[in-house]
């Protein structure tokens, strides 16, 4: 044991939470070093002292003033005196938790109706996979459309899916439907 | 006796009942709104308090106004405490927090520490020379001596030594009360006796 490890057990030796082996070297230390029991037996006075230390009382005035100030804590118009806490969600009071919550649902509101919908405006420069150096070619070589082209494409353009398109059709209902009342 | 107001009775509760209650029984009656059970807390606590905050800050008109604070948050803040843990941990957090705070004001209001002045400045006079006919005054300069000493530890030793070897609470009560580790805890009374040793070596 040297004097750092000494000086650190020297509460535990005082209050007997050394164990018997530390007892055992702490004692060999001290009985090796006078100025080191002279120590121990100083601070063991010191505790003794502090123990004895007089109670301090509070003065004859502590009730009365203190029974004053809650009197004059109860009648005032703005209470100090905190009731119960109110329960809490997810540490939030409930007004706070419904504040927060309207405040979230408008922030996703406001969000969602400003989110671009329309990526068609998004412009993408068409790819060029030819060589710029080469001569426009004739009118002649370009590839011709066939006749019912334009009737192709006009199909081509109508989409089945959407469900926007005007789909009326004209039924015929002659002699399919037949009322109730007539069968009598 | 003092003339009281007819809502808080300061009137102890019954001697039998006195030992029955523990604080812990005694704080659950007070959030459910029996005053006596506050009377009784506060008649249990107030010398305690006080000796520790006296202690603590030196200057016994403040240590009796903190420990009104302490009792008056008792009584506007019964619902803060819940039964995880021991009143008596709870209570002296309260005192030993607002016995902090005062200190901190005192800081600000005076940057001169107590270590740094002269004799003649010190609020405390220590006798020149140790009486050693009269018991009374021998006591009474030895209780200076070791008050005088307590103010020079700094504060984290002040707070544990003063709440293990005046107010003798155990090591774990303490740990939870300044909110260390126990090991920390240990380490800093050891070393606050240490350095108390070493103001208090003429006492024999």
């Amino acid at each position: 044991m040297d004097r750092y490890q000494f000086e650190d057990a020297i509460s535990a030796y005082l209050e007997n939470e050394l164990s018997l082996s530390e007892r055992q070297a702490f004692d060999t230390y001290m009985n090796a070093n006078p100025d080191a029991k002279e120590l121990v037996d100083a601070i063991r006075l010191t505790m003794k002292s502090m123990k004895n230390l007089p109670v301090i009382k509070t003065s004859d005035n502590f009730i009365l003033n203190l029974s004053k100030r809650i009197e004059f804590e109860k009648n005032r118009p703005s209470k100090k005196i905190v009731k119960r806490p109110s329960k809490s969600l997810f540490g939030f009071t409930p007004l706070y938790a419904g504040l927060m919550t309207v405040l979230v649902a408008s922030f996703i509101t406001v969000g969602i109706n400003l989110w671009p919908i329309n990526e068609e405006s998004v412009d993408i420069a068409p790819t060029f996979m030819g060589n710029i150096s080469e001569a426009p070619k004739p009118a002649s070589m370009l590839p011709t459309l066939p006749a019912d082209s334009k009737t192709m494409l006009t199909a081509a353009n109508v989409d089945t899916a959407d469900s926007t398109i005007d789909k009326k059709k004209k039924y015929k209902l002659d002699d399919k439907v037949k009322f109730v009342k007539d069968q009598h | 006796m003092n003339q009281l107001s007819p809502n808080l009775s300061m009137q102890p509760l019954a001697m039998d009942n006195q030992f029955r209650y523990t604080d812990e029984e005694l704080i659950a009656r007070f959030q459910e709104g029996d005053e006596q059970a506050y009377t009784e807390l506060v008649n249990r606590y107030r010398d305690k308090l006080i000796t520790f905050v006296y202690r603590f800050v030196n200057e016994f008109e403040k240590a009796e106004d903190i420990v009104q604070d302490t009792m008056f948050k008792l009584y506007t803040h019964k619902h803060y405490y819940r039964n995880i843990a021991k009143f008596s941990t709870w209570i002296y957090t309260i005192a030993g927090n607002l016995a902090k705070t005062e200190l901190r004001k005192r800081g600000t209001r005076k940057e001169i520490r107590i270590s740094q002045m002269g004799p003649e400045d010190r609020d405390y006079e220590l006798p020149s020379v140790a009486p050693d006919t009269d018991e009374v005054a021998q006591s009474e300069y030895i209780e200076k001596k070791i008050q005088a000493a307590i103010q020079k530890l700094p504060l984290h030793f002040r707070t544990v030594t003063i709440l293990r070897d005046i107010q003798e609470l155990s090591y774990e009560e303490i740990s939870k009360i300044v909110n260390v580790p126990l090991g920390t805890v240990k380490s800093r009374i050891n070393r606050a006796r240490i350095q108390l040793r070493k103001e208090l070596i003429d006492l024999k």
